[in-house]
Parts: structure tokens; C-alpha cells; sequence
């Protein structure tokens, strides 16, 4: 009864106040712009995908071609691209692009999407190296703002939007004097504070799920129900807390005006600041040795193994007897040579990466410890990761791209050690990157604790609303 | 009018909002001067280091045909310019090294971003921006009361009457404001002129004439910042109004219309995919462009032969060889400047979308002249990547011609350390002031427009300010 | 005369059982004492009337019996119920018209009183039920559907008994109902008083007016210092001239 009341007397009053229609308005716009957006980049990159695969597809029409045609008598193309060599057939001209399909959710979130890439070349040179290449092509400067999608508006946004229409959900009362009759009546502060912010909520928040429920439409994401489920959850989560932390600040029976304050400065710690101290803190306390020294370690290990081919065919075969196949270590071809050379700079590449590798995971442990004291880095990790878009997915698809890579020299390697030619039969049996993409279920596990501390600090930020309300009476 | 300026600005200090406010703001300051300091000088030095080694490697490669030695070619990393731990720009998302080798023009790669999770790309915050949002925020929070909670408490009236003029009094706010501001500010612009002479973290063409520049650009902007919360106290019914509006305002400024310029300028000027990029120049370099085809070795050789009226190669003065590979050259060039060239140029043209939005969000202008006389915007990045590119083709040139030269066709020839030690290393010039500042033209006048727009919004206002 | 304490306090009234009832109710501000064990009882179809100076306990009273603060001891009682114990129940009975009934200025005054109506429970009172209930509080039938905004203090007043009305409480707490109205306002309001009470309504009324307090009230409690000083019943306060008996306990 209170709640149904005080719900139609607060739309009766957002209906009379036109400055508060307008900001609601405004708000409305961006939403849908920010949409439109990240439909825009999802089409974008979905069509740049489809275009990968029919490259890999033509590639692969190519070569049969010209393989049937050397099969009937004719001469190939050119003598360093004959497709018969296995170092051409597995090399750059034969090559199989592996791809990343864009996240289900990316038009809500673009997230890393514009800076990771989703797609690599995959051959027998592919080593740690080829890891270190570029995304999409994309202006340094675009991409140094980021970019306007929902992911953006709900975690800068949103909790302005949030302040703006709450921060004096009580104080107002108070100051309009309407506080002592409305609690005249048999209701109590903590009820009619909750009312009111539950309607604010359900305005707010149900914009914000409106419109991302249409992007979801539009491009297709319900297919990933658990994905949608997590956004949603996390969405109204975040704006929750928000509006408890108004409402606990307006518990404290302090001015309409010391709430503004309090609660900007609130936004700007928790969205701000305490998300960069975080990097500074860690940028100090883990420095990342940067990837130029992984240059120079590919220049050098490459240098010797040059000079030192032989030897380390021999070593190579020693470590890989499967490969060696009818090899005779003592008489190695060209092609096995160059292989054993390739081999060592692999090698030594994997080295440093790894070393690289243990070090920007000390430093990403200290970001993802501190990040429990900010509930913007907490929702735009879950939103992010829900979207399909963030860190994770695409070191998930990197780590199974460097496994196919290595099912691809399997394939090939013991032909070029053997100096042997492939013909068309091999065609449908070469290796084929097939994505596992990671599960609902798998973005849920992961979402599980940063969700856990969200709905923590919620709670929190609840009971001192809940207990500073209980003590607010009508004659403050 | 002294007495308004003191009054003012003892008032400031002994606001418990502003002690706390600037304490932050002071503290984030400094702390991200130093950070960008310490980074910025362990990456200079640590890509010196990598120059030198890769000139190294260059000079210790033995003896090599020079055409193999082209191949095997030398890597270029970019400087960080002394300026750039005040303002890293777009250094994080432009790739730190390029493979300089033959045939082709590679991408900047090794992008520190993409070592970085997602979480550090929405929380990096450089001096710079500190200066850019959080000084903003700072001023409107000291400024949005000054005449419009006076009028509300009545004391505007009381002043008024003492026969004080308006704009002496809000010029008196004002210099108070600014006095107090100066207390933060000051400090840590010394604490930055002195981290750049006593331990520039890099190269820089007159880094002190730049620095000198950037704190005027800062200066101006958080002049019009606070003539513009002047004007808006002046003019709004109440203190709360205006904190309301200058609120909104700086959301608009630093959040949305940052953001807003991203999308803009990619919907106004559109890059191609990397895809279609690279698919682009592979069918250009098969087919040719301009009406140039691929360079035909057998047409070549034969015009050489008729040009030295000899029969057979073997008997030619060049390398028949060395000449092919830099018509090759010549005619990738051509491929690569149209490509790169028109992808740079469309990054510029969306760089002036950014510019041009200043018009609504003033950031916009002073992040695009930090960034510049920092040297992290995208133009001094194409800068120095045009140089890279120009040394590669000096490097294939040399390679190419003594292959031509020094060996005949069908000779098994090696080139020894000398060819390696006679071709210059890369000697990298940063762009001058003037460059810079030629550059920006755009985001220079309208900053400019900005602050004498919003000191002549503030003399209007405040003669017509209403006492309450 | 009898002093207060020596008599039970339902002495006074008409004989019903009370409907407000305060007993020993104190309450302290720290060191000061604003209230000292009031003992009062009034019953339906009284009008009480608190007199006495700024600081002598009148809202504190009114305050205690709203439960918007708590007593330092003894209880206060609306229909035999607690007040700190039964909050909702005691609130459901009883209907307050502070000094400025402030309402939300950007609704109608029908709007106001929906409102305030259904917050009281009575949320099923049609529009026209409800329009009529202004009427019958003295707001004329165009001022209805104007914006608060655009009402005097009389009319916000009119509400505020519309609320009243619109709840069927059996008590009115009245903290200084006409101070600031106009002399013809200030009838009106005494009007709307004498029908409540014929209705069998109790009503608290704190003011600063001897006149109103003598018209309306039929009984008079003058209070200093926290304490109820003195009380006078129907017939004294008809014969009695109040402002001598007044500033005769105010310098005692």
C-alpha cells in the first residue's frame, strides 16, 4: 500500500518538475546512442570475420587447384611457392586463419575488443612473436579515449544519473518541510525512503535494461542467456548501490547541499581515483620490463642459431624423436636445417614471454586485489567479461590459438625434417582452428566474486542506510 | 579591492571542502608526475638501450650479401620526448618498435596497452589528466558560490552598499580563487621544470620552451574555467543552480563529449579494417597502381642490356640483380605511401573532428596542445614513423646499390662490416615548437575563443547580476 | 483549585476513556529539562489547549505523542496504546497540522491530500470523495487542482485539516495552527475545530493564542519550564479571564 502511494505520488512529482524530465530525456538519448554504437562496431567486426573466413576458405580453393593441375602434368606458379613443399603448403601461402567471433554482447560493451586482436595468421613460423601483433587498425587517439558504449554509460553515467535524482531523496523532505507530516503518518522513513528510491530505480535501471535488451535483440545475444542474465545482474547491482549510498548519506540528516557534495566526491574516489591509484600503486610495486627486450632477444637467438643450424637439428631431433620420422640426423636437408634454426628462436621466444608473462601476472594480481575497493572496476570487469569482450575471452583464445599452432607444426614438420612432398590427399586432413568459446558457465565462475563483493558492498552500504533511516524522525 | 582578494583567499584556505579537495588533487598530482616520470625514463632508457644493440647487431652481422643483410634489417624504437611524463598521450596505444626490413613497410608494434588489462585502461591517470578534469572540478567547487551564496545570504546587498563596485568584487573573488589555486599548482609546476633539467627522462627540441608553453595552455584554461563558473554564479537564482549547471558542464566536457568525438570522427572518416588494409596493398603490390605495374625482371633486363648495348648480362657494369630489387623497392614505396599515407591522413582529418569539438568542451583543445607539446600526440608518432620509413629506404637504397655496383650478375657476392658500419645509424629530430603549435592552429584558437568568450561572459554577468 | 497532580488526570475531561493520555511523560536534552512528568488525559470530543512561553515544553509534548522523539520516561498513550511500543497503530488514529503545513509545492492540493490520504490508509477515497473533503476543510472548489505553489498559508492549513478529515483520526495534534493566519482565516480554522470536536475528535491543540484558546478550547493547560502549571476545565476558562491567570503563573 505505502510503496504502490508513494510510488504514484513520485511520478506525480518527476511529471512536475521539468528539470529532472529533461536530464531523464537526455539520459534516454545517450543510452540509444551508445547502442548504436556498439552495434555499429559489432557489425563491423562480425563482417570483417566473415571476411577472414572466406579468405581461409579461398586459400585452401587455390592451392587445390594448383595441386590438381601439377597433378595433371603442369609446372607450379613459382618455385619458392610450390604447394607441394611442406613448408609452403604449412607456411604463409598455405596458412589458416583462426578467429575470434565477436562477443555475443558487444554492442553493449566493446571493451578490449578494439585493441585486442581477434584474429591470427596461423603457419609453422607462428612463434610468441606473432602474439605481439596489432588489433584492428585504429587511431591510437580513438582508441586512448575509448569509446561510447553502454559499458561506459553505465559505469561513469549511470551513478551520476543515480546522484542526481536521489541525493536529496530525505534532505529535501526535510527542507520543504513535508517530512513532519508525511511521517505523521503510520509509515516509517526507512518505508517511504525505500519507496522512493525503489520508483527512482525502477525508472532508471529499467532504461538502462530497455535499451540493452533491444541491442541484445537487434544483434542476436539471447542466444547466450546466461551472458544477458550476468549483464542484467550486474547492471542493476551497480545502480543499486548507487542509490543505497544516497540514501545512507541521506540518512545522516545532513543538508540537500552537503549530500551533493559528499556523494560527488563518493563518485569521483570510488569511479576516478581509486581505480587509478590502483594502477599507479601497481605500476610501481610490479614494473612490466616492456616487450623490447623481447626484440632484441628474437634478434639474438636468431643470430646464433643461424650459425649454429646443424647442432641444433641434432638437438632438436634428440627432444623430438617423434618428429623425426626417416630423418637420417647426418645427411639434413635445407629445409630441415631452417627448421631447427626456426626452432631455437622459438624457443628462446618462449623464454622471455614467459618471463614477461610471470611478471605482468604479479602485476595483474595486485590490480585485481585492490580492485574489490571499487565497485566501477568490479562492474566494468563483470560487464565487460559478460559481454564477451574482456581480457579473459581473448587470452582464452589466444592459448588455444598457440595450441593449434602447435597441432599445425605437428602436421607439417616431420615433412619439411624429411624433405618430403605433400600432395592434395593431405587437403582434408590439415588441421582446422576450431574455437571452444568460453561457456556461460565459465563467465559465471568468474563473475562469481567480483559479483559477490558488489552485492557485499551493497549490502553494506545498506545496512548503514537502514540503521541511519531508523533513526530519523519526524522532528529532525 | 585588496581586501576582497585577501578576504577571499583566507576564506578558501580555511574551507574545509577546499583543504580536503586540493590535499587529493595535490597529492594525485604529484604522484602522477612522478610515476610519469619514473616510467618515462625507464622506457627511454631502456629503448636507447634497444637502439643501440640493434645498431649492434646491425654492424656485428658478418659478411652477408647486402641483400640478405636487407632482409635481415634493423629495428627502430621510438623515443619517449622529455615532456612526455607530464602528458603520455597516445604513447600507450601506438606501437614502441618497427621492423625496418626489405620489401616492406611493417606497423608500429608492441603497444604497452595491450600488455595492460582492462581495469588499468579506464584508470590511467597522468598529471596531465589530473590538470585536465580534476583542476576543473576544483575551480568549480571553490567558485560556484562566490556570487550566487552571497546573494542567498544576503551579503551581496551588504556589500554592494558599502559602494564596492561589481566587478571589482568579482575580480577580487576571483584573484583569491586564483591565489589559492596557485598554492597547488605552483609547487608542482616547479617540481616538474626541475624533474625536467635536472633529469630530463628524454630527448625533446627544447623541452624547456615547450614546457614553458604547456603551463600557459594550462593557465588559459583554467582561467576561462574559472571566469566561466564566475559568470554562472553571477547569473543562476541560487548556489545550488549554479553547482548544478557547472556540474553539468564539466560532465559534458570531460565524459561525454570526449567520447562522442571518438564515434564522430570515425562515422565523418572511416578506417579500413586491417583486413582490408592489408588485402589493399597485396593487391596494389601484385597489380600495381597508378598505372605502374610490378616491376617485369625480363623487360628490365632487357632495357639494361640495350641501355649498355651489351649482349648478355654477365656482361653488364651493375648487378642486374641490385637494380631489379630497388625498381622493386621504388615500386613498393609507391604502394606503401598511398596506403599508410591515406590512412595517417584520415587519422589527422579525425584528429580535427576531436579539435573542432572543442568548440563544446574546451578539454578537447587542451588535451590536443598537451598532447602536442608533450610529444605523444598521433602527429609526432607519424613523425617519427615517417622517419623510420625514410632511413628504411635510405638503408635499401645503400644495400641495393652496392649490390648493384659492387658485384656483377650471377656473382656470389658478400658484402663485409664495413657496408654495415658506413650506413648511418637512425638519428631521430624531434619536431620543433613551431611545428607543433603551426599544427594546431585549430585547437589554439579555440581555446583562445573559449577564454576570452568566458572573461567577457563574466564582465556581462556580473554588471547584470541581480544583488537578491 | 486543585493542583493537577492531586487529581486523576481523566478528572477534568468529560468522563470517556481517553484518547490522548500522557503519563509522567519527561523528557531531557542533555541537561535541560523539557519536559517533567506531564500527566494528561483528553478525551474524545475534547479540545485541549497548551499555553505557555517559547522553550516550555508545548512541542516537545506534541513531538512525544507523534513518537518523533522518545520519552526519558513515563509514556504517552493514544487509545490505550504506547506510542514508542506501537508506532504504525498509534499513527493510524492520529492526524498533525504543524505550524506550516508544507506540502509538495509542484502538486495540486488534490494531489497533496491523495497522497497523505493514502499514506494514512485510506487510499480507496475517490477523487470527487476527496474534493469534497477540501471543500468541507474551507478550500474554495477552483483552488483544488491549483499547484500548492500558488496557495497562501490559510489554504496549505485547509489541507492539513483535509488530511485530517480524509483519515478519520480520532486525535488532532495542532502545534500553533493560526499563528501567522489573518484574523478572518483564523475564525475559519477555529470552525473547522468546534466540527471535529462535535464529531467526537481529541484534539492537542499547542498555540500562543489566549483569544483562540478561549473560543475553541475546553480545557486549558499553561505550562512553564517544562511543567504543566496550571489547568482549567469548561466552565473556568468561560468565566475566568485568561490572560490575568496567564501572566500571573508566567511571573509567579
Amino acid at each position: 500500500m505505502t510503496a504502490r502511494t508513494v510510488l504514484r505520488n513520485e511520478w506525480r512529482l518527476l511529471m512536475a518538475d521539468r528539470a529532472l524530465r529533461v536530464v531523464l530525456g537526455l539520459f534516454a538519448v545517450l543510452l540509444v546512442y551508445a547502442l548504436a554504437n556498439g552495434v555499429v562496431w559489432m557489425r563491423f567486426q562480425a563482417r570483417t570475420v566473415e571476411a577472414v573466413q572466406a579468405g581461409n576458405v579461398e586459400r585452401t580453393r587455390a592451392i587445390a587447384e594448383e595441386l590438381a593441375a601439377i597433378e595433371n602434368g603442369a609446372e607450379p606458379a613459382s618455385r619458392f611457392a610450390d604447394p607441394r613443399a611442406p613448408n609452403v603448403l604449412g607456411g604463409p601461402r598455405g596458412s589458416h586463419t583462426a578467429v575470434l567471433e565477436p562477443g555475443p554482447l558487444t554492442a553493449l560493451a566493446v571493451g578490449q575488443s578494439d585493441l585486442l586482436p581477434y584474429y591470427y595468421d596461423v603457419n609453422i613460423y607462428t612463434n610468441e612473436s606473432s602474439f605481439q601483433q596489432n588489433g584492428e587498425v585504429e587511431n591510437p587517439l580513438n582508441l586512448m579515449v575509448g569509446r561510447f558504449d553502454l559499458a561506459f554509460v553505465v559505469i561513469y553515467l549511470l551513478p551520476l544519473l543515480v546522484l542526481a535524482v536521489s541525493f536529496n531523496v530525505l534532505s529535501e523532505e526535510r527542507e520543504q518541510g513535508t517530512l513532519a507530516l508525511t511521517l505523521s503518518q503510520p509509515v516509517s522513513a526507512r518505508r517511504v525512503v525505500a519507496a522512493k528510491l525503489s520508483f527512482r530505480a525502477l525508472l532508471v535501471v529499467g532504461m538502462v535494461l530497455a535499451v540493452s535488451l533491444l541491442g541484445i535483440l537487434v544483434t542476436g545475444g539471447f542466444s547466450s542467456p546466461g551472458r544477458v542474465l550476468l549483464w542484467c545482474a550486474t547492471v542493476v547491482a551497480y545502480a543499486l548501490f548507487w542509490f543505497v549510498l544516497a540514501a545512507w548519506v541521506n540518512s545522516l540528516r545532513r543538508s540537500s547541499a552537503w549530500n551533493a557534495t559528499v556523494l560527488v566526491g563518493a563518485w569521483l574516489v570510488l569511479v576516478v581515483v581509486l581505480p587509478a591509484a590502483i594502477n599507479i600503486a601497481s605500476g610501481l610495486l610490479h614494473p612490466l620490463p616492456s616487450r623490447v627486450q623481447m626484440v632484441t632477444a628474437q634478434r639474438e637467438a636468431s643470430n646464433e642459431a643461424v650459425n649454429r643450424r646443424s647442432e641444433l637439428l641434432a638437438r632438436y631431433l634428440e627432444d623430438h624423436p617423434e618428429m623425426a620420422g626417416g630423418v637420417v640426423a647426418e645427411e639434413p636437408g635445407l629445409g630441415a636445417l631452417a627448421w631447427a634454426a626456426t626452432d631455437a628462436v622459438n624457443r628462446r621466444l618462449e623464454e622471455v614471454t614467459s618471463e614477461h608473462d610471470a611478471r605482468r601476472a604479479e602485476q595483474i594480481a595486485l590490480v585485481r586485489r585492490y580492485r574489490f575497493l571499487s565497485p566501477a572496476l568490479l562492474a566494468q570487469e563483470v560487464l565487460i567479461d559478460a559481454a564477451g569482450t574482456g581480457d579473459a575471452r581473448f587470452a582464452g583464445f589466444q592459448s588455444q590459438v598457440r595450441a593449434f599452432a602447435e597441432q599445425w607444426r605437428e602436421f607439417f614438420v616431420p615433412a619439411i625434417l624429411a624433405s618430403e612432398q605433400m600432395d592434395a590427399s593431405v587437403l582434408p586432413d590439415l588441421p582446422r582452428f576450431r574455437l571452444e568459446d568460453e561457456e556461460g558457465a565459465d563467465v559465471a565462475r568468474r563473475a562469481g566474486v567480483p559479483l559477490t563483493v558488489l552485492g557485499a558492498l551493497l549490502v553494506l552500504a545498506g545496512v548503514g542506510a537502514g540503521v541511519g533511516l531508523g533513526r530519523v524522525r519526524g522532528a529532525d | 579591492m585588496k581586501h576582497i582578494v585577501r578576504k577571499e583567499f583566507t576564506d578558501v584556505l580555511r574551507d574545509g571542502r577546499f583543504r580536503w579537495c586540493s590535499v587529493l588533487v595535490g597529492a594525485l598530482l604529484l604522484v602522477s608526475l612522478g610515476h610519469g616520470w619514473v616510467q618515462a625514463r625507464s622506457a627511454q632508457q631502456e629503448h636507447a638501450a634497444a637502439q643501440a644493440t640493434a645498431r649492434d647487431h646491425w654492424e656485428s652481422q658478418g659478411e652477408k650479401n647486402p641483400h640478405s643483410a636487407a632482409h635481415y634489417g634493423i629495428y627502430a624504437f621510438k623515443p619517449r620526448l622529455a615532456l612526455s611524463f607530464v602528458d603520455e598521450g597516445v604513447d600507450p596505444y601506438t606501437g614502441t618498435s618497427v621492423w625496418l626490413e626489405a620489401h616492406r613497410q611493417n606497423d608500429f608494434l608492441l603497444r604497452p596497452a595491450q600488455d595492460a588489462t582492462a581495469a588499468q585502461r579506464i584508470g590511467a591517470l597522468t598529471a596531465a589528466q589530473v590538470l585536465q578534469h580534476l583542476v576543473p572540478l576544483l575551480i568549480i567547487l571553490l567558485t560556484f558560490g562566490a556570487l550566487a551564496g552571497e546573494r542567498e545570504r544576503g551579503t551581496l546587498r551588504q556589500l554592494l552598499a558599502t559602494g564596492i563596485g561589481r566587478r571589482e568584487l568579482a575580480l577580487g573573488k576571483a584573484l583569491g580563487i586564483a591565489g589559492a589555486l596557485a598554492l597547488l599548482l605552483v609547487p608542482a609546476a616547479l617540481v616538474g621544470a626541475a624533474a625536467l633539467v635536472v633529469g630530463s627522462p628524454g630527448p625533446a627540441a627544447s623541452p624547456l620552451a615547450r614546457g614553458v608553453v604547456l603551463a600557459g595552455v594550462y593557465l588559459a584554461y583554467f582561467t576561462a574555467f574559472l571566469a566561466l563558473s564566475l559568470a554562472v554564479s553571477a547569473w543562476a537564482r541560487s548556489a545550488r543552480t549554479a553547482l548544478v549547471i557547472l556540474l553539468g558542464v564539466w560532465v559534458v566536457n570531460g565524459l561525454v563529449a570526449p567520447r562522442v568525438a571518438v564515434d564522430l570522427s570515425k562515422w565523418l572518416h572511416p578506417t579500413p579494417s586491417a583486413l582490408e588494409f592489408a588485402r589493399n596493398v597485396e593487391r596494389e603490390m601484385a597489380a600495381g597502381v597508378e598505372g605502374i605495374p610490378r616491376p617485369d625482371r625480363p623487360a628490365l633486363t632487357e632495357q639494361l642490356l640495350a641501355e649498355h648495348g651489351v649482349e648478355r648480362v654477365e656482361d653488364l657494369p651493375v648487378n642486374e640483380v641490385g637494380v631489379y630489387l630497388q625498381e622493386s623497392e621504388e615500386f613498393g614505396n609507391r604502394i606503401f605511401d598511398r596506403n599508410y599515407g591515406a590512412l595517417w591522413d584520415t587519422f589527422e582529418r579525425q584528429g580535427v573532428v576531436h579539435e573542432a569539438l572543442a568548440v563544446v568542451a574546451p578539454l578537447l583543445a587542451v588535451r590536443t596542445l598537451s598532447m602536442g607539446l608533450a610529444g605523444t600526440d598521433v602527429e609526432q608518432h607519424r613523425h617519427f614513423a615517417t622517419a623510420a620509413e625514410a632511413y628504411r629506404r635510405d638503408l635499401m637504397r645503400r644495400m641495393n646499390g652496392d649490390l648493384a655496383e659492387n658485384s656483377r650478375t650471377g656473382d656470389t657476392y658478400l658484402a663485409g662490416p664495413e657496408l654495415w658500419e658506413e650506413t648511418p645509424p637512425l638519428e631521430y629530430a624531434a619536431p620543433t615548437l613551431g611545428w607543433v603549435l603551426g599544427n594546431r592552429i585549430l585547437s589554439i584558437l579555440v581555446l583562445g575563443t573559449w577564454l576570452v568568450g568566458a572573461v567577457l561572459a563574466a564582465a556581462a554577468r556580473v554588471r547584470q547580476a541581480e544583488v537578491g | 483549585m486543585n493542583t493537577p497532580e492531586s487529581r486523576h488526570p481523566a478528572e477534568l475531561g468529560n468522563g470517556r476513556a481517553p484518547l490522548l493520555e500522557a503519563r509522567g511523560l519527561s523528557k531531557n536534552y542533555g541537561a535541560t529539562r523539557a519536559l517533567d512528568s506531564l500527566d494528561l488525559a483528553i478525551a474524545p470530543g475534547e479540545v485541549y489547549c497548551l499555553l505557555g512561553p517559547n522553550g516550555a515544553g508545548k512541542t516537545t509534548t506534541i513531538n512525544l505523542f507523534l513518537g518523533f522523539v522518545a520519552p526519558t520516561s513515563g509514556q504517552a498513550f493514544i487509545a490505550g496504546l504506547d506510542v514508542s511500543a506501537h508506532d504504525r497503530e498509534t499513527k493510524q488514529r492520529i492526524a498533525y497540522i504543524p505550524e506550516q503545513v508544507m506540502l509538495y509545492r509542484n502538486l495540486s492540493g488534490l494531489e497533496n491530500l491523495e497522497y497523505f490520504a493514502a499514506l494514512g490508509g485510506k487510499g480507496a477515497l475517490t477523487p470527487g470523495r476527496l474534493t469534497d473533503i477540501l471543500v468541507e476543510a474551507g478550500l474554495e472548489r477552483s483552488a483544488v487542482d491549483q499547484r500548492v505553489s500558488e496557495y497562501s498559508k490559510g489554504m496549505r492549513q485547509k489541507v492539513g485539516i483535509a488530511i485530517a478529515i480524509a483519515k478519520e483520526a480520532d486525535a488532532l495534534l495542532l502545534d500553533e495552527p493560526t499563528s501567522g493566519l489573518d484574523p478572518q482565516a483564523s475564525n475559519e480554522f477555529s470552525e473547522l475545530i468546534e466540527r471535529l470536536k462535535n464529531r467526537g475528535v481529541a484534539v492537542l491543540m499547542a498555540t500562543h493564542d489566549l483569544f483562540r484558546a478561549k473560543e475553541t478550547g475546553t480545557r486549558v493547560g499553561i505550562m512553564r519550564y517544562g511543567r504543566l502549571v496550571t489547568e482549567l476545565g469548561t466552565e473556568e476558562i468561560g468565566h475566568a479571564d485568561l490572560e490575568r491567570i496567564y501572566l500571573k503563573h508566567m511571573h509567579d
